[in-house]
């Protein structure tokens, strides 16, 4: 066995998968990136000699001469949304995520894929280099990289190397995770199934599969949610009732990732964003496909599922402990966050934050969805732009405000139509949060009008030849089967 | 962290030829064996499982001296490194490492440098969880999830997960024409369309979608919230509001079977505060349900009964009494107070034997709400036959003086062992109403020496005065030379107490009296009579006591308790 070189350490190998825990280098590397934000802001906003900037740099060099300290090197790398540190990826949450962005789109806007530092920068070097990263330029990155690179020679500053991004290695890389997440997500919609129909014939379930199935998920959304996401397009008719439990558990804990929840945390969230309409499993199958309208009697039966879901949640075997999260949050899933909805609760509550994200991952994919009762399905900005403004709803304004920051303003899945006059499917939300309505499109349309196929991905923040617009910006959304486009072709 | 992936073969051909000496590794897995029976078998201050550890860093150190990484496979019989056996172990049980492993769907572990700092402990720790498992527990594969390694990846096969069907038919759409998707269909479109459904650019403002300061607090708020807050009592709201809200019998029937099940889980759990949750909504349920059905209501009004009988309290007691960890006074407080009165009959008879010094005083506290909110049911149990609960109701009637007790204290007084008569003084005293003090007087004149010092005692401390006559004829008679020191005192401060200047005279004689051929009392009686002096104060009775001083007093007992009663502030 041969030692491994630097990039075959945790996190880096990606054959291993994501690696969790709070290593020192990812705790450190949060510091790190938060040192680095902190320079380049106060770089920009004050002029050199002003005390913040001079403090922002000596606690950058503090941070540096920390993590060289104890690892003897420092790498930073930044691939597709992440970044990594001595090749261990870190973790976005709540208080990191605009550093993260701004990192990301100077990197990118650089053309640097990689930044490796050496020896130990003094307060002067760091100063130069980050200003050099924020002038502002109209070349491309390519160049960009290389004047970069030339200019730190010129200065003599030797103690930063950088290098461009590897995108055969990136591209291999993102068709493995989707191969991955592909997998992931049709086990869970089995498991999903095979769930429902022991519930139904009275039977235990196998709760060691749909733990297993939760866990992937969540390892699959830290690692690369943008696949999986994906995948949520898929909405089978046929099999709305399990992809819907599915598509529910991907978005709650791809939100609650962006709400800073601990890895244990996201998959508690998971387990019940993925039973939360349980009970729906002890209603009758023809009133819940019914396509004509409800009797009075049949809307008594469907809006019985959250509670039925408690109960059944009850009768599951095999756990250490009950599910009282899953229990809290199949009961109220359709609660609005003033009470009402159903079912009414008797006693007062305090609503549980999970079942606040459930609710909105729940009515987003409901409303988005082909079903028996709802053939055309309002598309994802729609029901967005309803989830935000018609307060009857009764969704948390604050988490819906989350959601739509996950998702972008353009939720992946989008039909979009750009002022090119190409039709275009929204991939992936921008991880850049200031360009929320730009995101990365896959171009479904060629200059003749026919739609084709996979299409080429483009992002919609890439600026023309001038450098003072943007190439390509979205008009509107349209409706897919207008132009007999399948989304899920696109991601499947 | 994990993958499913099927090892990968190029990597096992290449492992035929182990890149040093095997030997080193199967010393590790001899340490590994070693530091997980230590992990079991010892509290981690001890030298002993200290000394494991650190021979397993030094197992580890080895190989990181020839390697950065260490991989090892698994077969249900064997620990593999590059195709040799480090460890065998043929039984498939949970002792073995192998198997242990294997069964659990893992094939392949590796271990990277580092691993011993942070990570070490925890895999003993997952293994020894994972060797004491039941079915319905986790698996290996959880159990390592949650751990979320850096320093320790595997492979394995999910043998729960089977063979899913692929996602939809994923032929790619073909290259078709469409009409509908030609630019200037695009144009008419977007210059005419008005559907609803569709979205302008300017229905968002992207800078809304930022997250400010007071909507990460408030996300963060609720999280933290979400995890400081007891569930159980959510979910027993959930169902009893179900209970009172859907009146379908089949419904009902489902609640209280899973209130019947749940209420053991809760108890077993020590979750004191949601069964004392749970028993009070009971209560308030059924107040308000409509049309519930008699079996279910008395389902339901069981709960508290069930609970308060003695072979379910004495269980709920006897994993108390073993617990490591209590639970909060409050919880424990809250939960008996819901309790029938019947449930003071085992408490009484626990409290007397307990042998968990921690939970002494919590279950005290507990009983004592408990008992102030029974009284009949206390006045009853003082006329248990079961002594160690007679004596415990008795003491609380006392400490609650609870009028009522005095009748079955004064029967106790009568017929009442001798241990339970005692306490019956002190509770009388504490009860302190005429009629307990009544009873009291009699007992001045109990067999039992004890009860009567106790009595006088008592009595003294109250000025009780009707029982002078009864005080005043012990003193004067025989008695007063016949009991002990103790006694004697006892009844001479009872007669200070009671009699007060009328009793000067006699306790003079006592004192400083000569009798035939002028000889002097007992020493002992006239250092008693000269406290009793002292007891009364007031001139006449220091006048005694000043005039005994002067009397060039020989007995130092005598001249010891003159001096002190003279210092002695009077009654």
């Amino acid at each position: 066995m041969t030692a491994p070189t630097r990039q075959q350490r945790p996190g880096g190998n990606e054959a291993f998968g994501e690696m969790g825990g709070d290593s020192y280098v990812r705790r450190a590397g949060k510091v790190y990136v938060l040192a680095l934000y902190g320079a380049l802001r106060s770089i920009k906003m004050y002029p050199v000699e002003n005390a913040a900037v001079q403090k922002a740099l000596a606690e950058l060099v503090n941070v540096t001469g920390d993590l060289m300290k104890r690892e003897a090197e420092l790498e930073i790398k930044v691939s597709g949304e992440f970044i990594f540190v001595n090749s261990t990826r870190l973790r976005l949450d709540l208080d990191n995520y605009a550093s993260f962005s701004h990192l990301l789109s100077l990197f990118r806007a650089n053309g640097v894929g990689v930044l490796r530092v050496h020896g130990t920068p003094s307060a002067r070097d760091w100063l130069t280099f980050l200003s050099l990263m924020q002038a502002p330029s109209k070349e491309s990155a390519s160049q960009r990289l290389l004047q970069l690179t030339g200019k730190l020679e010129g200065a003599k500053i030797l103690n930063f190397e950088l290098g461009a991004a590897n995108e055969t290695e990136e591209e291999e890389s993102r068709e493995k995770v989707k191969e991955v997440a592909k997998r992931t997500y049709s086990q869970s919609v089995a498991v999903t199934k095979e769930l429902v129909h022991s519930v139904r014939v009275g039977r235990s379930p196998n709760i060691k599969k749909i733990k297993r199935v939760v866990q992937t998920i969540v390892d699959q959304i830290l690692n690369e949610e943008t696949s999986l996401m994906g995948l949520t397009t898929i909405r089978d008719y046929d099999e709305y009732t399990f992809t819907h439990s599915v598509n529910v558990c991907i978005f709650s804990v791809a939100l609650g990732r962006r709400l800073g929840l601990t890895k244990l945390q996201l998959y508690d969230l998971g387990l019940a964003a993925l039973f939360h309409d349980i009970g729906k499993s002890r209603v009758a199958v023809d009133v819940l496909n019914k396509a004509s309208g409800l009797t009075d009697d049949e809307w008594r039966q469907i809006a019985a599922h959250p509670w039925l879901g408690t109960l059944t949640l009850f009768h599951m075997r095999g756990q250490q402990e009950l599910p009282y999260r899953a229990m809290v949050v199949a009961y109220e899933h359709h609660m609005k966050t003033d009470q009402t909805g159903y079912p009414r609760p008797i006693r007062k509550r305090d609503m549980s934050i999970f079942s606040k994200v459930v609710a909105v991952a729940d009515g987003f994919d409901a409303a988005t969805s082909r079903r028996a009762y709802q053939t055309d399905p309002l598309s994802p900005a729609a029901v967005l732009q309803e989830m935000r403004d018609n307060p009857r709803r009764g969704m948390d304004p604050v988490v819906v405000k989350a959601f739509i920051n996950l998702l972008g303003v353009y939720p992946v899945g989008t039909l979009v139509v750009l002022d090119t006059f190409e039709l275009a499917i929204v991939h992936q939300a921008n991880p850049i949060a200031e360009l929320i309505s730009r995101p990365i499109v896959r171009i479904v349309s060629d200059v003749r009008g026919n739609v084709i196929y996979p299409g080429e991905l483009v992002d919609l923040a890439v600026r023309d030849a001038s450098g003072e617009r943007f190439a390509r910006t979205i008009i509107k959304t349209e409706n897919p089967d207008r132009y007999g486009i399948r989304i899920s072709d696109y991601f499947a | 962290m994990s993958t499913q992936a099927a090892p990968d073969p190029t990597l096992d051909a290449e492992r035929d030829e182990p890149p040093f000496p095997p030997a080193v590794v199967e010393e590790l897995m001899k340490l590994f064996v070693k530091g997980v029976r230590a992990h079991q078998l010892y509290l981690h201050n001890n030298p002993i499982y200290l000394r494991a550890i650190e021979l397993l860093g030094e197992g580890l150190a080895a190989v990181w001296q020839h390697a950065d990484e260490l991989a090892l496979t698994f077969t249900e019989s064997e620990i593999r490194f590059h195709n040799r056996a480090v460890l065998t172990e043929p039984a498939k049980s949970a002792d073995s490492l192998p198997w242990l492993f294997f069964k659990d769907g893992i094939r392949e572990v590796r271990i990277i440098r580092g691993f011993e700092e942070e990570e070490l402990v925890k895999l003993l720790d997952v293994v020894q969880r994972a060797r004491k498992a039941t079915p319905d527990d986790d698996d290996l594969l959880t159990m390592l999830w949650e751990q979320d390694f850096v320093y320790l990846r595997y492979r394995f096969v999910d043998l729960a997960m089977e063979s899913a069907p692929p996602l939809l038919d994923t032929t790619p759409a073909e290259m078709r024409p469409s009409a509908e998707a030609a630019p200037e269909h695009i144009q008419e479109s977007v210059a005419s369309d008005t559907r609803p459904g569709v979205v302008s650019l300017d229905d968002f403002d992207t800078t809304l979608y930022f997250l400010d300061d007071k909507e990460i607090d408030y996300l963060r708020e609720g999280v933290k919230n979400e995890y400081a807050r007891d569930l159980r009592p959510s979910v027993l709201s959930v169902l009893l509001d179900i209970f009172e809200a859907q009146w379908d019998v089949a419904v009902r029937d489902e609640i209280c079977d899973i209130l019947d099940g749940f209420i053991l889980h809760l108890l077993s759990a020590s979750q004191f505060r949601a069964v004392a949750y749970l028993l009070r909504e009971v209560g308030v349920t059924l107040g308000r349900a409509k049309e519930v059905k008699p079996e279910q209501r008395a389902k339901l009004e069981a709960l508290p009964t069930r609970l308060s009988a003695p072979e379910a309290l004495s269980q709920l007691l006897e994993s108390l009494e073993e617990s490591s960890e209590l639970p909060p006074q409050a919880d424990l407080t809250e939960l008996f107070e819901q309790l029938r009165p019947a449930a003071l009959t085992t408490v009484f008879a626990w409290l007397a034997r307990l042998q968990n010094p921690q939970l002494k005083p919590l279950l005290e506290a507990a009983a004592a709400r408990l008992a102030s909110q029974n009284t009949s049911e206390l006045v009853k149990l003082i006329a248990s036959p079961n002594e160690l609960v007679s004596g415990e109701a008795i003491r609380r009637a006392g400490g609650l003086k609870t009028a009522a007790a005095v009748a079955p204290l004064a029967a106790i007084m009568t017929d009442g062992a001798q241990p339970l008569r005692l306490l019956a003084v002190q509770a009388l005293n504490e009860i302190a109403s005429p009629g307990a003090l009544q009873v009291l007087e009699k007992s001045i004149d109990d067999p039992d020496r004890e009860v009567r010092v106790a009595t006088l005692r008592a009595i003294a401390a109250r000025a009780y005065k009707p029982a002078l006559p009864r005080v005043d004829s012990a003193v004067k008679g025989k008695r007063s030379r016949d009991v002990d020191l103790t006694e004697k005192m006892a009844l001479f401060e009872a007669f200070g107490a009671l009699a007060g200047d009328a009793g000067v005279a006699v306790l003079e004689g006592m004192l400083t009296g000569k009798g035939f051929l002028g000889k002097r009392e007992d020493p002992e009686l006239r250092a008693c009579a000269a406290m009793a002096l002292g007891r009364i104060g007031g001139t006449r009775a220091n006048e005694v006591l000043r005039k005994a001083s002067t009397d060039n007093e020989k007995e130092v007992l005598v001249r010891n308790a003159i001096n002190r009663a003279l210092r002695a502030p009077s009654a």
